[in-house]
């Protein structure tokens, strides 16, 4: 038997093994097999508790350890439920006792998870200089009761502790014998997982992907693997997703209308308010910023408007602070609510600062360099002149923190957002005065802010919580440090057989994905 | 002496000098390449008056329009004119790569020069700092430059000018050493002549007919990476139009308005075109060997 074939055949056949692959059900769908495709804006940096930024440093965690209780996702009202802990219930209000599941156990023959790994993920954190500490700020101490029961002990009642500190964060669980062997801390590697997954393989800014630990004992995730892809911008993004190369990610909010009126095949629009605030840090302690009439002067300088109508496409409206509005606890109104230039001129004639010039440090991405021309164009009509420094992720990062150098004392304007917590002191908390070089890039220094914090950890009453966070934000406000922009619409597209399953900080938790 | 001396200069630099225009302009190649070049050096120049807005305004309630007879090219994600931008961006393109492959060619040119006629250990000592500086990849060296020193048109400049000069200063230096022992040069040397009347009245008109080719074949890619650096955010800072962040823009809102994107590319290929257009027409225009037709 011989073999012919000529041009005009192998053509043909390639077209009708091209239209058979074409018309085949799911062709063009990205979760084939049980694979779930999931994009975020930017790589893991820390995988420790102890010194993790968030986004997918925190995924991550999810997806390969554990936390004694969880979220729901943010649009079913963010309930909290037990999860590694099998019980879970309130002795009162200071003590709270649990008993971890049978069967969660370490990879690398580190045993089980034990309420010992509780105690030390818990305690090496409270009063610990990681920025996480706040989370634990009122735990006394963790009790080992057995091997798998412990008891949490408050300083004082805290009703908001197990959702600010347990779900996430500083409150995923680590094993003690690994993490004591790898020197007490680790950065990128895991030295033992216990999660639903474990990290199969890193390609660094590129890819993450995990696959099923087959010695999970509770309820199975949905899919065997689990790819992260690092895409820093939206848009982009957005035409991967469409290309099929996600099933999952966010979207900007410029995206939202055209998305509405022609969305992507087989796939579904999430619109949400989300925890993430935005807003403009104002360093009291630069050179050039030191006259709170100059910081008034940016204040008053700023277009709201036009950030909101020209970034998030009149999706989001200029915020009050930093506490999430429509919640029992959101302040009414700016203390400066309305842009005046001339008033912004005038305090910067007072302060003897014509001609001012400052530089403005953003991350690159689309969205905030957007921000960050609107912000220019709207202080150089009160007569600032600002220079943008579009930044990289990780030195930007590098920006506040005293660890790194003396820079932190003055750089001058930073916009800035950050994924918000459910209790309004997990967003107040980064403006303490022990945060000055840490997160509060403001150097804002406020003894009765800090007052007013201590004693909203400790009000049962939300009437009273209200009245002290509206106080505190005042007082950011009145610092001359703090422009606040917004809190950010969530949007993101997914696959119609997709349910995703998204935590209050908008991000997804891969591991309660499902799909029809 | 001087007329002696003058006899000596070869008939291949008079002759550049000469009819090179004339030979360009008859080329359509060349013409249409230069016609393009011009068009932009004179939008660059005239760039306040012949841009319809003001590139820098910003007007977000007209943002992502498409063409119009008020917005010919439509406008971008904050509402500026993109025609506006991309007339002020020629200013920057052409601003940076003229700049830096000018400084670039000069320095190359007196480097070139010295190592081609130096003495050895001088010549080996500055092959040494081209080769280890072209050894570099271009583009991870810009990235290592901008990291340190932070992005604007100075670090740009910089890093364009650094990665450019051994380049052009090898080509300098081969020229140099095949003129050198030429019988004009020899002649002039047996004459008394002064090193630096040898290097400036014979090797440089020698030298630089190729070296302008190679400048002008550069431009075009010095003007993409400029636009690709300001693409990636590294390259000039926001607000200031280039085409690079034009194009940035217009990706990034490709889905509302692809108009954006094609505007912004339309610049960068007619650049490119053009100057490599210009760049052949110039090789052919002073080219010796070409421009001896048989009748």
């Amino acid at each position: 038997m011989t073999w012919m074939t000529d041009r005009r055949r192998f053509l043909a056949a390639g077209g009708a093994l091209f239209a058979s692959l074409a018309t085949r059900p799911n062709f063009a769908w990205a979760v084939e097999g049980t694979t779930l495709k999931l994009r975020m804006d930017s790589d893991f940096q820390v995988l420790d508790p102890y010194g993790m930024i968030g986004g997918l440093d925190d995924v991550m965690q999810r997806c390969c350890t554990v936390t004694l209780c969880r979220l729901s996702d943010m649009r079913a009202g963010n309930t909290i439920s037990p999860y590694a802990a099998a019980k879970y219930e309130w002795i009162d209000a200071t003590t709270l006792a649990f008993t971890l599941h049978d069967g969660l156990k370490w990879t690398g023959d580190f045993g089980p998870v034990t309420a010992e790994d509780v105690k030390y993920s818990f305690e090496r954190i409270h009063g610990s200089d990681s920025a996480w500490a706040y989370q634990f700020e009122k735990l006394k101490e963790v009790e080992v009761k057995d091997e798998k029961s412990g008891v949490l002990h408050l300083t004082e009642a805290f009703k908001p502790f197990e959702v600010v500190a347990l779900p996430y964060y500083a409150g995923h669980i680590v094993c003690k014998k690994a993490t004591e062997a790898a020197g007490g801390k680790f950065t990128t590697e895991f030295p033992a997982q216990c999660g639903p997954y474990l990290v199969d393989k890193w390609e660094q800014n590129a890819k993450v992907t995990l696959k099923r630990n087959p010695d999970w004992p509770l309820e199975k995730p949905q899919f065997d693997a689990v790819e992260i892809y690092i895409v820093a911008d939206d848009q982009p993004a957005l035409l991967a997703y469409e290309a099929n190369s996600f099933d999952f990610t966010k979207v900007a909010a410029a995206s939202a209308s055209g998305l509405k009126s022609t969305p992507p095949a087989n796939s579904t629009l999430i619109e949400a308010t989300s925890t993430r605030y935005v807003w403009l840090t104002i360093n009291m302690n630069a050179p050039a910023l030191k006259d709170l009439k100059v910081r008034q002067a940016i204040q008053y300088a700023y277009d709201g408007d036009a950030v909101v109508a020209g970034v998030y496409n009149g999706l989001t409206k200029r915020s009050t602070g930093v506490v999430q509005p429509g919640s029992d606890y959101a302040r009414p109104a700016n203390l400066i609510a309305a842009r005046d230039v001339e008033k912004a001129k005038a305090l910067l004639t007072e302060a003897g600062a014509d001609g001012l010039k400052l530089n403005l440090y953003c991350q690159s991405d689309a969205n905030s360099t957007a921000t960050a021309q609107i912000i220019q164009a709207s202080l150089a009509e009160a007569g600032i002149t600002v220079e943008i420094q579009p930044t990289e992720e990780a030195a930007y990062w590098a920006l506040g923190d005293k660890t790194q150098g003396d820079g932190y004392k003055s750089i001058e304007l930073v916009l800035m957002n950050f994924a918000g917590g459910i209790d309004p002191t997990e967003n107040l908390v980064w403006f303490r005065p022990d945060q000055i070089g840490v997160y509060n890039w403001s150097f804002f220094d406020s003894p009765e802010y800090e007052d007013l914090y201590q004693k909203s950890l400790s009000e049962q009453d939300t009437a009273k919580r209200a009245e002290m966070f509206h106080k505190m934000e005042d007082l950011m406000e009145q610092s001359g440090g703090f422009v606040f922009i917004c809190f950010e619409p969530y949007l993101a597209i997914h696959r119609a057989n997709l349910t995703p399953t998204i935590l209050a900080d908008g991000h997804p938790d891969p591991t309660r994905f499902t799909s029809a | 002496m001087s007329s002696v001396a003058d006899a000596a200069v070869p008939p291949v630099a008079r002759a550049a000098s000469a009819g090179a225009l004339w030979r360009l302009m008859s080329d359509p190649m060349g013409a249409g390449g230069a016609v393009i070049v011009v068009s932009f050096v004179l939008l660059a120049l005239f760039a306040p008056w012949v841009a319809p807005y003001d590139p820098l305004k910003l007007d977000v309630l007209n943002k992502l329009q498409g063409p119009s007879l008020a917005h010919l090219a439509g406008t971008d994600q904050l509402g500026r004119d993109t025609l506006s931008r991309l007339i002020w961006g020629s200013r920057t393109a052409l601003g940076i790569s003229l700049t830096a492959t000018g400084v670039a060619g000069a320095i190359g040119l007196v480097l070139g020069l010295i190592a081609g006629y130096g003495p050895r250990w001088l010549d080996g000592a500055l092959v040494l700092v081209f080769d280890s500086l072209s050894s570099l990849p271009m583009i991870l060296f810009a990235l290592a430059v901008i990291t340190v020193l932070g992005p604007g048109t100075t670090t740009l400049i910089l890093v364009i000018v650094l990665v450019s000069i051994p380049g052009y200063a090898r080509l300098i230096r081969a020229q140099t050493l095949t003129l050198k022992t030429a019988d004009f040069v020899q002649a002039e040397r047996s004459m008394g002549a002064s090193v630096p009347r040898i290097l400036g009245r014979h090797l440089l008109p020698n030298v630089v007919g190729p070296l302008v080719i190679v400048l002008s074949m550069d431009v075009p890619v010095v003007i993409m990476l400029e636009a690709g650096l300001s693409y990636l955010n590294l390259g000039v800072r926001p607000p200031t139009p280039s085409w690079g962040n034009i194009l940035y823009d217009g990706y990034n809102s490709l889905r509302q308005q692809p108009t954006l994107v094609i505007a912004a590319g339309v610049p960068l290929v007619l650049s490119t075109i053009g100057f490599t257009f210009l760049g052949e027409g110039l090789r052919d225009a002073l080219d010796p060997r070409l421009q001896v037709r048989p009748r």
